[in-house]
């Protein structure tokens, strides 16, 4: 549905706040779906006459025109203040009123400048409304009207700058279907009132004209009003009342459907008028016309306005004469009782219809007009007269006529205005926080509610308010309405539900209207989770002692404390270790504060292996503590020891032994899936052995190092290593620089290719004096975008191949993300992939 | 005719069943259901015969074909199934399967997962503190009296500089409300100290996982059903939890938390002395004294506090007998707890 700012500042006071109104409906619940900005024009664009209009020769639209600009300040006009315009548009004519835009001006989708088509200069251009930005509509220029003076800005007409909101509305707000109920909504919002509504003044005149109203189907229909208006003029609309349509999205017709739709698109609810004329009796001999409100018959003929004919099957509520149907009720009219610049009088209708039958016969019959869409969201039936005479006021004043005797009104069934307590403990309860009695007050009496009295609170819509118990009755009586303790006042307060609320009832839909105009903004937020918790850390440290218990290990716990003599055992020099010590040890070797886990693990896996094991994999996750200046600090570690075969004893593989490279897998494999990347050095341990032991960095830190034990730390603990005849690994995480760089790793998930991806073989001598990890990144960097990944399928060393050198074998993985690769251009990488290796590596190709 | 029919038919029978191969039975399909087999030909014959026996023969072809049909396919099934079974080979197949290769974690850290995940269902942080604390956040913030005897030597570890190894996660509770203000909902779990020479139910170092809430509203109900969802969600439904009147210093009213037995389900055995409750741990209101040492108004917030003790739950759940068994960390203890979860 689309509004005007300009016309909803007719009924609101929106001043100082306009900017902002899109965000102020979208917090009161008013979806704005499309904004649309119809800036200022400024001086350059002007209403100006056509004194002549003369077709341009061998063409067959084009017309120059001589168009007086009045006063209007352009260097080009001459004596007679006329200036020089070609136009195309077919309803330009001589003697019409138009806007000009003159050379100069910026329009939405235009830039004006003097031009020359066919030859003949043109200063200007002569508007429609796309043009102007006011509407779609393109099918002529704009013709004001001849009273309009020479010269007057577009911008005064058409009351620009405007801005049109296209606004969302839920199908349960009813009452948000015309400007006066946005500008309702608002006036709550903004604490401001409506501007009030002008008083109707039209006179009623003796029932000259008379109608036959029957109302045969009163469930369908819960109200219908009729009234005969006499000898008014079909005319064009003036400027104002079209532009508000036009705004709308609606297209001017003529002054009195115009005004139908003027009063539809400021009250919500919509409105029909039948040439009274073309209406007939049930009996021709009853001298005037009847109007009937019934179902349609099965298969019976409707013509709508615009000439369709429709077959309609008896679900349908139609409003016929005595003889036709004149209308879908509240979808559309028919072709032969709508007005026509021949009407002279007319029958204005203003009535409520059952929602779910308009819905129904809209979708059944693919019909949605501004009317049904209004009609079926359920419109109260309180206020059809009310809305009848404000639109006969504007016929009378517009249009003229007389208004023939009262209004012919069907209302069985009389709507009753509900009662409803609302509870301010209530709104605490559910919202969250306090909303004071008066603001409550102001609130409700802003969105149309209106206060009755205070009381004790019983659910549901009440019947009778004089039967609830308000300890404030006795001062009511006396009409005091300073209560004295309102401020803590534990009673509900009552109110009416305005007629056209039908989606309030219950207290909760009242506290609803509370929060949402109060604004969700003031609801405070409860905090549940203080993050005190570390979950990052939590989570990496989880999944590290995972990571070692997938490969096999066993978790043990050791004592915090430990034998300073360990380290020094484990070949540490004694002046550079620092302890935390112990004031009160229970015994020597538990004196200070381990550094290390290394120590203990040691001394569980001989504990082990004096108990029969071979095959020992365990870890400890814990904390070392340090002595630091203010005081101590305490470092989460995670090491490891392992010995023996890979997995149990299997009778199908005779169970591999841990090696160098399970080792370097188990340690480099959980920095891989942690995210981080990182570079070996030299590990300086010296408890393992150099050249068969590795440290890991990143960005500066030391993540930790993983090699073979020495032999003789182990006799230190007391292992006859000549027996034991296997080797012993140690994995040492640090845990800190390890979740701190994954902390803000984010994992981007990429495309997976739509190409296959092809792999060639590459296999070589290679002297030992060269690395894999080279050879890897040499071929890598000779075309990343193509080279995917490269990777070792075979080594081996033999007596065919020559002393110092060894083979290798790669997969070569290449893969174009746009197109298929072809055989020439992977032959050409794998050549300059083999010449880069000879020249820099010395390779052989086998 | 009806000679030459029964003998296709019991040909057919002979050949299919010696059918051996795939390829066979596409040769056989041809032969007997193919353009140029016999069966065929016999159709083009009915016309040859008189419009009423036309019907009747005419069924039995059909029968005959379908008959063709289903033989040649439950065959080509057959020798489907027997060309799997060759390539099988020989196989026991009740040699034993590939072994597990998981390792495990220790069974303090399996109950401490598991501590952590009742917890953190139930909206709870899990915050963490130093092994090594002050006197104030580990006794005097927690309304130890100065000359209390668990502050000795003999009870205490104390290390050079003053500091000591804290006795509780307590600690922990009282660095979080110096930190942050209420709501407050955590458990700390981690490791405690007390000058204890390991026995069957004592060590030096063991583990304690404590909990707290700091807000408003909150009384002992909420303590009731806390520590009834732990006792449940930690042991079984049909574990009971309870409380009883007791002492500590930082708690008031102060509680001990029992559970029914887990062994005897509470009708009395040796684990729980014929009582049929065990015994878990100190629990109670939070002392508004520790509240206002904390700068806490103690007439807005109230809050509940419990301490646990991990081996115990361990000990009780895994019917483990000695305390010490769990620091040895032989795998053959280890080993144990693979599958657990
Ligand atoms: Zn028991």
């Amino acid at each position: 549905m689309k509004v005007a700012l300009s016309w909803l500042k007719r009924h609101l006071d929106l001043s100082g706040i306009s900017d902002d109104l899109a965000d102020l409906l979208t917090f009161a619940g008013i979806e704005v779906e499309g904004i649309s900005e119809m800036p200022a024009l400024g001086s350059t664009v002007i209403a100006a006459k056509v004194v002549s209009a003369e077709p341009v020769p061998k063409t067959d639209h084009l017309n120059l025109c001589k168009v007086d600009i009045g006063d209007a300040d352009y260097p080009a006009k001459d004596e007679n203040n006329l200036i020089q315009v070609i136009c195309g548009a077919p309803n330009c004519h001589a003697g019409m009123m138009a806007i000009l835009a003159l050379p100069g001006t910026e329009l939405k989708e235009y830039q004006i400048k003097k031009a020359k088509i066919r030859g003949i200069e043109s200063h200007g251009m002569l508007c429609s409304e796309r043009e102007l930005g006011v509407s779609e509509y393109h099918g002529g220029i704009i013709e004001l009207s001849e009273d309009i003076p020479i010269g007057v800005l577009a911008d005064e007409l058409f009351d620009f700058p405007d801005t049109v909101y296209d606004l969302e509305i839920t199908p349960n707000r009813s009452d948000l279907l015309g400007y006066v109920g946005i500008c309702r909504d608002l006036s709550a919002k903004l604490s401001r009132s409506l501007m009030p509504r002008k008083p109707v003044s039209f006179n009623v005149s003796d029932a000259e004209l008379k109608l036959g109203l029957h109302n045969e189907a009163r469930d369908l229909c819960p109200r219908y009003t009729a009234r005969i208006i006499k000898g008014v003029k079909i005319g064009a609309s003036p400027l104002w009342l079209k532009l508000a349509l036009i705004k709308s999205g609606i297209r001017p017709i003529n002054n009195v459907v115009d005004i139908t739709n003027y009063v539809m698109l400021e009250t919500g609810h919509p409105l029909h008028a039948f040439d009274y004329d073309k209406l007939s009796p049930k009996d021709d001999a009853q001298g005037y016309p009847d109007i009937v409100v019934r179902n349609a018959e099965d298969n019976e003929e409707f013509i709508a306005l615009d000439g369709k004919i429709y077959h309609l099957d008896g679900s349908e509520l139609v409003i016929a004469d005595g003889k036709r149907i004149s209308a879908l009720a509240g979808v559309m009219g028919s072709q032969y009782s709508g007005i026509s610049e021949q009407t002279v009088n007319i029958v204005l209708e203003s009535a409520a219809f059952h929602a779910g039958t308009i819905r129904r016969c809209s979708y059944r019959h693919k019909l949605s007009t501004d009317s049904s869409y209004r009609f079926e969201r359920d419109l109260s039936a309180s206020f059809a007269d009310r809305i009848s005479d404000r639109a006969t006021d504007l016929i009378i004043e517009l249009a003229g006529g007389t208004v023939c005797g009262e209004l012919y009104d069907s209302y069985p069934k009389q709507e009753t205005d509900l009662i409803l307590g609302v509870r301010p403990q209530r709104f605490e309860l559910l919202i969250g926080y306090t909303l004071p009695g008066d603001k409550i007050r102001d609130i409700l009496e802003n969105l149309g509610f209106s206060f009755i009295q205070y009381g004790d609170f019983v659910p549901g819509p009440i019947q009778d308010i004089d039967q609830i118990y308000c300890h404030h009755a006795e001062e009511m009586k006396q009409g005091i309405t300073e209560f004295s303790e309102l401020e803590d006042c534990q009673h509900a307060h009552y109110y009416r539900v305005p007629a056209f609320r039908k989606d309030i009832v219950r207290e909760v839909d009242m506290l609803e209207e509370l929060a949402r105009l109060a604004g969700y903004d003031q609801v405070p937020r409860r905090v549940e989770l203080q993050h005190i918790m570390d979950r990052h850390a939590y989570r990496v440290e989880r999944k590290a002692t995972d990571w070692l218990v997938d490969w096999g290990s066993y978790e043990t716990l050791n004592y915090s404390f430990c034998d300073p003599a360990q380290m020094i055992q484990l070949g540490y020099q004694e002046e550079d270790l620092d302890f935390v010590r112990l004031i009160n040890p229970q015994s020597s070797n538990q004196s200070v504060m381990r550094i290390s886990l290394i120590p203990q693990l040691l001394t569980n896996m001989v504990y082990n292996l004096n108990h029969a094991e071979r095959d020992i994999k365990l870890f400890e996750m814990a904390k070392t503590y340090h002595p630091h200046k203010k005081g101590h600090i305490e470092k989460k570690r995670l090491s490891a020891i392992f010995t023996g075969k890979i997995s149990d004893d299997y009778w199908q593989d005779g169970g591999k032994k841990i090696d160098f490279f399970w080792m370097k897998g188990c340690f480099t494999g959980l920095l891989s899936v942690l995210g981080i990347s990182f570079s070996s050095v030299d590990c300086d341990a010296p408890y393992l052995i150099p050249g068969e032991s590795f440290s890991y960095v990143s960005e500066g830190h030391l993540l930790g190092s993983f090699g073979r034990l020495r032999p003789d730390v182990l006799e230190a603990w007391g292992v006859d290593t000549g027996s034991l005849k296997q080797d012993v690994w140690i994995l040492d995480f640090n845990l800190e620089p390890i979740i701190e760089l994954c902390r803000n790793t984010s994992l981007v998930y990429q495309d997976i290719p739509r190409l296959p991806s092809v792999t060639r073989d590459l296999s070589f001598l290679l002297a030992e004096r060269y690395g894999y990890a080279e050879i890897q990144q040499a071929i890598l960097a000779l075309d990343p975008d193509l080279i995917n990944g490269v990777e070792v399928f075979d080594e081996y060393r033999s007596k065919q191949i020559p002393e110092g050198f060894r083979s290798l074998s790669l997969h070569v993985i290449l893969q174009d993300q746009e197109k298929t690769l072809t055989d020439e251009r992977v032959d050409r990488l794998m050549d300059s992939v083999q010449k880069t290796l000879a020249s820099k590596y010395d390779i052989t190709m086998r | 005719m009806q000679e030459q029919l029964e003998n296709l038919v019991s040909e057919a029978k002979e050949e299919i069943a010696r059918a051996s191969e795939p390829n066979d039975i596409l040769n056989l399909k041809a032969r007997y259901l193919g353009k140029k087999s016999l069966l065929n030909s016999l159709y083009t014959k009915m016309k040859d015969l008189s419009k009423e026996e036309r019907p009747a023969f005419g069924n039995q072809l059909n029968q005959i074909r379908k008959q063709f049909e289903d033989m040649l396919t439950l065959r080509s099934t057959q020798i489907k199934e027997q060309s799997w079974q060759k390539s099988r080979g020989d196989m026991d197949a009740s040699m034993p399967g590939y072994p597990l290769s998981r390792g495990s974690y220790h069974p303090l850290s399996i109950i401490r997962r598991q501590i952590d995940d009742v917890f953190l269902s139930m909206g709870f942080e899990i915050a963490e503190g130093n092994d090594i604390e002050d006197e104030f956040h580990n006794f005097d913030a927690l309304n130890t009296p100065p000359d209390h005897p668990s502050r000795n030597l003999a009870d205490t570890f104390y290390v050079e500089g003053g500091d000591l190894l804290r006795t509780q996660t307590s600690t922990v509770q009282i660095r979080v409300m110096e930190n942050y203000k209420p709501p407050i909902r955590i458990i700390s779990p981690g490791r405690c100290y007390r000058n204890d020479k390991p026995d069957p139910s004592h060590s030096p170092v063991f583990h304690q996982v404590e909990a707290l809430v700091v807000d408003k509203n909150i009384n002992m109900s909420h303590l009731q059903d806390t520590l009834q969802n732990f006792a449940s969600i930690m042991f079984g439904e049909g574990v009971k939890s309870r409380i009883r009147p007791h002492f500590f210093p930082f708690t008031e009213p102060s509680a001990e938390m029992d559970i029914s037995c887990v062994s005897c389900r509470g009708t009395g055995c040796r684990i729980c002395k014929h009582s049929g409750w065990l015994e878990m741990g100190g629990a109670g209101m939070v002392d508004p004294a520790v509240f206002n040492t904390l700068g806490i108004d103690s007439e807005v917030y109230t809050g509940f506090a419990f301490g646990l003790g991990i081996e115990r739950i361990a000990m009780l759940k895994y019917r483990i007998p000695d305390m010490r068994i769990l620091f040895e960390n032989d795998l053959r203890m280890l080993r144990q707890f693979r599958g657990e979860l």
